[in-house]
C-alpha cells in the first residue's frame, strides 16, 4: 500500500490541534465543570479522547481521521449549548475547529480511505 | 464476530500484561499517583465543601443576621468605617419583633469563653452562649435528652443550662447522668436541663458540641452585652413566602428608625445572611479545586506518557508476533484493539489502586479526624474516566502503529 505525503500545513495545523486538545485535558477536573454533574466531564473527556484520535489519524492522512474530527465538533458543539457554556472558550473553539476543519478538507480528497 | 474479536484481543492484552509483572506494575504507577493526587485533592475539598454548608445552613438559609460587621472579605474591606459602629443591644430586639410584618422568629444571642466546673472536672475557655427564648425558634438543632428552657426561664434569667456532647462529656465523665445536676458556670451554679445532640467539628467553628447555653437574662450577669467580645447579635427569621432581600429591606427601615439615623446617613449595622459566607467559601473552594485540578491534571498526563513508553516497548517486543498474526488473517482493527486495551488495563488498574488508597486513607483520617470524610461516588465516576481516557490517549499512538504494519516487514524482525 503506497503511503500518502503527509503536507506541511497539516503537519502544522495538527500539531497545533494536538497541543490544544491535550490542554483541555485538565479542564475536565475544574470545579465549574463538576458542579454540572457527576457524568459531564465522562462525556467532555470522551469528546476530548476521540478528538485526540482523529487527529492521529490525520497525522496518518487517514480519511476517517477528519470525519470523526467534524463529527466531534458537532457533538462538542451540541453538548456546549446544551450545557449553557456560551463563554469565551466556546466560541474560541469553534473558530479554530472550523479554521482546523478547512486546513483538513483542502486536502482530503488526498488521504488513505483505508484503516 | 466482533464480539469473538473483542473477546480474543482482551485475552492477548491480559496474557501480555500477566507475562511482564513487574514492568506491568511500574508502568502503572504514574497513574496510580496521579489519581491519587487529584482525587484526594477533591475529596478533601468537597468533605470540607460539605462540612462547611453544614454548618452555614445549620445558621438557616432564611435567617437575615443584625451585627456590626458584615461578612465580607477580600483586600478591599473598609474596616474603619465598621469599628465605631454600636454593637445590637437586647433593647433593640423588642423594637425590631414589635415592628417587623415579615418576620416569623426572631432572638438575640451573645457568647464568651468562660470556665465549666463540676465536681472536679474544669472545662476552661468553654464557648458560654446566652440565648433569648426566641434564638432556639431561629437557629436549627435538637436536643437528645431533656429539655430547651422555658419562657419564664428565658425572661426571668434563671440559672439553666444546656450542654453541648463534648462539653457533657468532659463535665460528667463515666457515664454519669447530666440532667437535674447543677455545675458552675462562670463560678455560678446553673442546673443542667437538657444536652444537644453531637454535631461533630465545624468548620467554621459553631458547632454545637463545644456550647453551652444559658438564658440571656442570665447569661448577662457575667457578660459585658455592650462589649464586641461578646459578639451579640440579633437573628431573625424570614416568613414562609418571604426573600430573604424583603426581609432585609424591613430590617433596614426599622434598625434606622431605631437607632435614629438621618437620611443621608450610611447605616451604623450590617445586615448578613448565609449565602454571603457561602460564596466567600464558594470562592476559596474553586481556587483550590482549580489548583489541584492543575497539578493533578498534568501529573496524569505523566503517567499517561509512562503507559505510553511501555507500550512502544511492548510493541516493539511482539512486532514479528504482529506480523504472524497479520499474515494469517488478523485485522488491523484486531491489532489495534489488542494493544489499546493493554493500555487501558493498565491506566485502570491503575486507577483503581489510586482510588483504592484514597479510600483506605478516609478510612484511617475519619479515626483521627472529628470530620466526616468521604470518596464521593462523582469522584470515583471521575477517577474511573479518567483513567480509562488516559490510557486510551496513551495506547493509542502505539497501538495505530502496530495495526499499520507491514506482515512481511514485522515477521523479519528479531
Amino acid at each position: 500500500m503506497a503511503q500518502v505525503t503527509r503536507p506541511k500545513d497539516i503537519r502544522i495545523v495538527t500539531i497545533i490541534a494536538l497541543i490544544l486538545v491535550l490542554l483541555a485535558f485538565p479542564m475536565l477536573f475544574t470545579p465549574s465543570i463538576k458542579r454540572m454533574g457527576d457524568f459531564i466531564p465522562m462525556i467532555l473527556g470522551i469528546i476530548i479522547t476521540m478528538q485526540f484520535v482523529s487527529l492521529i489519524g490525520i497525522w496518518h492522512m487517514k480519511q476517517w481521521g477528519v470525519q470523526l474530527f467534524i463529527i466531534m465538533f458537532c457533538i462538542r458543539v451540541i453538548t456546549f449549548m446544551f450545557l449553557d457554556l456560551y463563554e469565551f472558550r466556546f466560541f474560541f473553539n469553534i473558530f479554530y475547529s472550523i479554521t482546523f476543519i478547512v486546513f483538513f478538507l483542502i486536502h482530503y480528497r488526498k488521504m488513505d480511505t483505508n484503516l | 464476530m466482533v464480539l469473538t474479536l473483542l473477546k480474543e484481543s482482551i485475552v492477548f492484552a491480559w496474557g501480555a500484561l500477566v507475562a511482564n509483572k513487574l514492568r506491568t506494575f511500574l508502568s502503572l504507577l504514574g497513574i496510580t499517583i496521579g489519581i491519587f493526587a487529584i482525587i484526594t485533592v477533591f475529596t478533601i475539598v468537597d468533605s470540607l465543601e460539605r462540612n462547611i454548608r453544614g454548618s452555614v445552613q445549620s445558621l438557616g438559609d432564611n435567617v437575615v443576621f443584625v451585627m456590626k460587621w458584615p461578612w465580607t472579605f477580600g483586600p478591599d474591606y473598609p474596616w474603619w468605617k465598621y469599628m465605631n459602629r454600636p454593637v445590637p443591644e437586647y433593647s433593640e430586639l423588642a423594637e425590631v419583633q414589635r415592628k417587623a410584618k415579615s418576620i416569623d422568629a426572631i432572638g438575640f444571642r451573645i457568647g464568651t469563653r468562660k470556665v465549666l466546673k463540676h465536681n472536679n472536672n474544669t472545662i476552661e475557655n468553654a464557648l458560654v452562649s446566652g440565648w433569648s427564648y426566641g434564638y432556639g425558634q431561629v437557629k436549627s438543632f435538637e436536643i437528645v435528652d431533656g429539655r430547651y428552657f422555658r419562657e419564664d426561664e428565658a425572661e426571668g434569667g434563671y440559672n439553666v443550662v444546656m450542654l453541648g456532647h463534648t462539653l457533657a462529656e468532659g463535665l460528667f465523665p463515666n457515664n454519669e447522668y447530666p440532667i437535674g445536676k447543677t455545675i458552675k458556670v462562670a463560678g455560678r451554679n446553673c442546673k443542667v436541663i437538657g444536652l444537644f445532640k453531637k454535631e461533630g467539628e465545624s468548620m467554621l467553628g459553631n458547632s454545637m458540641d463545644n456550647q453551652a447555653v444559658v438564658p440571656y437574662n442570665f447569661a448577662r450577669l457575667f457578660m459585658d452585652v455592650k462589649s464586641e467580645n461578646s459578639d451579640p447579635f440579633i437573628a431573625a427569621k424570614a416568613k414562609p413566602g418571604v426573600t430573604n432581600a424583603q426581609l432585609k429591606d424591613e430590617l433596614t427601615g426599622i434598625m434606622r428608625s431605631i437607632r435614629g439615623l438621618k437620611p443621608l446617613a450610611d447605616d451604623d449595622f450590617a445586615l448578613n445572611e448565609t449565602n454571603l459566607l457561602s460564596k466567600n467559601f464558594d470562592g476559596l473552594f474553586d481556587i483550590v479545586g482549580i489548583a489541584g485540578a492543575i497539578i493533578g491534571g498534568f501529573s496524569i498526563l505523566v503517567g499517561g506518557f509512562g503507559i505510553a513508553n511501555i507500550m512502544f516497548v511492548s510493541v516493539r517486543e511482539r512486532t514479528n508476533i504482529i506480523g504472524i498474526q497479520k499474515s494469517l488473517g488478523a485485522k488491523n482493527y484486531f491489532i489495534l484493539a489488542q494493544f489499546l486495551f493493554e493500555a487501558v488495563f493498565l491506566s485502570l488498574m491503575g486507577g483503581i489502586i489510586g482510588l483504592l488508597l484514597i479510600y483506605g486513607l478516609t478510612l484511617a483520617a475519619g479515626g483521627v479526624i472529628d470530620m466526616e470524610i468521604t470518596l464521593t461516588r462523582s469522584n470515583i465516576i471521575l477517577g474511573l474516566t479518567i483513567s480509562v481516557l488516559i490510557g486510551i490517549i496513551s495506547g493509542f499512538i502505539p497501538a495505530y502503529g502496530a495495526s499499520q504494519l507491514d506482515p512481511v516487514e514485522a515477521i523479519r524482525t528479531n
